[in-house]
């Protein structure tokens, strides 16, 4: 399952949200130069992504010592959330 | 109302011994006029049920004898019914025996109380307790113990004496033989106030059947309730979602709002819509009890109280980051109280618990300021605002809100959550706008009739 759409809708809610204009979102959009998202719209994005895809890859399990994700485009946001549905349906 | 014919031995009852004041006042009322309505239960309900004074005297001397020949070292009142709670508090108030009052959330408490024996609605002492240690109380003063509402922590019990509960009781005529609204829980401070008062003065407390605000509204009405003491948060449902015709007939003159800061718009719409009541707000917690009241219709209390002794021989100061902390009297400690407050020109008003603060990315959003904006807005009824956890900035502020309905004609959902989002984003910093809304029927408060903020 690839989670572009429910990445795409999220962005343009919070970008909706702000009273800003919404762009065109593609895979290789950057978050922060291209669709002005900072770390509160960042943060907001998970918080509604968590409602869509029922996951918070940021908060779940990791361990405190993990490196930080890259989380410079779509396209890493779109890899960070394949991986946690992933893990998430694995027995 | 009859009540004349008592009202000097009603205000007699202060020269008795406090623990005692129960008791002799419901067996003064039972012998005058034994058929009055005591307590109405389960009001605008079903099972609705009536206990007369007599009834309730009665219920109070067989257990009073019961514990006489018993002497537990304490009893824990388990029951569910309000008139079981009023008969044994009264009970082991005039044998002297200390009563514990657990509300659902500090039932694990019980464990510290353990030689304690336990009542429930049946009013049985086990026999078992016969056989239980016994206590003199020559010289420990008889004891009162109540859970806190657990709003800003784990509920935790605090003691209490029979004269700490009653300081805040008033026995003057004007008080006699009048319609309470119980809406607190019975067991907590604030449920225990209304009751005790209620029934030391020959009046009559009302338990609404459920907190429905159309329920609640319509057993004022037909049970003739004068007096509403509520939290903010059930006066606003009570006003926004009640049927406005029942709420218009309600025949209040008085509304003491406590347990949460009563903001200017809501007293300000209390007094439209209830010209003839006074509206006042209490400022108590269950640790210190009653500390001061406002009953100038404003919110907050007057800038020149602080630092100040009050009538009541309380004294209130501020630290540097605005917490609000209280000296009861010149021999006590001096207790940070949690609330926040904040000068605004002749006015220190409430700006929230300090344990409420929503910390995102390390700024400070105090919620109440961020609900009462949301309140504004055309087409909300009532709002809560919380703190939503969050990895990249620790939390982020999420809302719930309640809307109009139906929404004036051509109005929708959608625009009422742009309106909110656009006047926050104007009047707050970006960090404390909501980054979450939902649209619920009702918002949930706690067993205290709060607005839980987590």
């Amino acid at each position: 399952m690839n989670p572009l759409d429910s990445i795409s809708a999220a962005i343009r809610t919070v970008l909706h949200d702000a009273g800003r204009e919404v762009k065109a979102i593609a895979p290789e959009t950057l978050l922060a130069a291209d669709l002005g998202l900072d770390s509160l719209d960042l943060a907001q994005t998970i918080v509604l992504l968590e409602r869509s895809l029922g996951v918070d890859p940021f908060r779940a399990a990791a361990p405190a010592t993990a490196p930080w994700p890259a989380i410079r485009t779509v396209s890493d946001l779109v890899t960070i959330y394949t991986a946690a549905l992933r893990a998430r349906t694995l027995p | 109302m009859t009540t004349a014919a008592n009202a000097s031995t009603i205000a007699h009852l202060a020269d008795a011994p406090a623990a005692d004041r129960l008791a002799s006042a419901i067996a003064l009322v039972a012998r005058q006029f034994p058929q009055r309505t005591a307590i109405v239960a389960a009001a605008g309900g079903d099972s609705r049920r009536v206990i007369d004074y007599a009834t309730l005297a009665a219920a109070v001397s067989k257990l009073e004898h019961e514990l006489a020949a018993i002497r537990p070292v304490g009893v824990v009142a388990r029951a569910r019914r309000v008139e079981s709670l009023v008969v044994i508090a009264a009970a082991c108030g005039r044998e002297h025996v200390p009563v514990a009052f657990l509300a659902e959330d500090a039932r694990d408490l019980v464990g510290e109380l353990s030689d304690w024996v336990t009542l429930d609605d049946a009013l049985a002492l086990p026999a078992a307790a016969a056989a239980g240690p016994r206590r003199e109380f020559e010289t420990v003063a008889p004891q009162v113990v109540v859970a806190t509402s657990g709003t800003s922590g784990p509920p935790k019990l605090v003691d209490h004496s029979w004269d700490s509960l009653l300081a805040a009781a008033r026995l003057a005529e004007q008080w006699h033989g009048r319609g309470w609204l119980l809406v607190y829980d019975a067991t907590r401070w604030a449920g225990l106030q209304v009751w005790i008062q209620a029934l030391l003065t020959a009046g009559r407390l009302v338990v609404p059947a459920s907190r429905d605000p159309d329920l609640v509204a319509r057993a004022c009405v037909e049970e003739e309730v004068s007096i509403l003491p509520a939290t903010p948060t059930l006066l606003r449902r009570l006003m926004a979602s009640g049927e406005p015709a029942v709420v218009g007939r309600m025949p209040l003159d008085r509304i003491t709002l406590g347990g949460e800061a009563a903001d200017a718009r809501l007293l300000e719409q209390a007094a439209a819509l209830f010209p003839a009541a006074k509206i006042g707000h209490v400022y108590a917690t269950t640790e210190l009890g009653e500390v001061f009241r406002v009953t100038d219709g404003r919110a907050g209390f007057p800038a020149e109280w602080i630092g100040r002794q009050l009538p009541g021989g309380a004294r209130l100061s501020m630290r540097r980051d605005g917490e609000l902390l209280v000296q009861l009297s010149r021999d006590t400690a001096e207790v940070a109280t949690g609330d926040l407050v904040e000068q605004r020109g002749d006015r220190f008003e409430f700006t929230g618990r300090r344990s409420d603060v929503i910390v995102v990315g390390g700024a400070k959003v105090f919620p109440k300021r961020v609900e009462e904006i949301l309140r504004a807005v055309p087409g909300v009824v009532d709002a809560r605002v919380y703190g939503l956890p969050s990895a990249i900035t620790g939390e982020l502020v999420a809302a719930e809100i309640v809307i109009h309905e139906p929404l004036p004609a051509g109005a929708t959902p959608d625009q009422v959550r742009a309106a909110a989002l656009a006047v926050c984003r104007e009047r707050l910093e970006p960090h404390s706008v909501p980054r979450l809304i939902d649209f619920v029927k009702k918002l949930a408060t706690t067993a205290a009739g709060k607005i839980p903020r987590r």
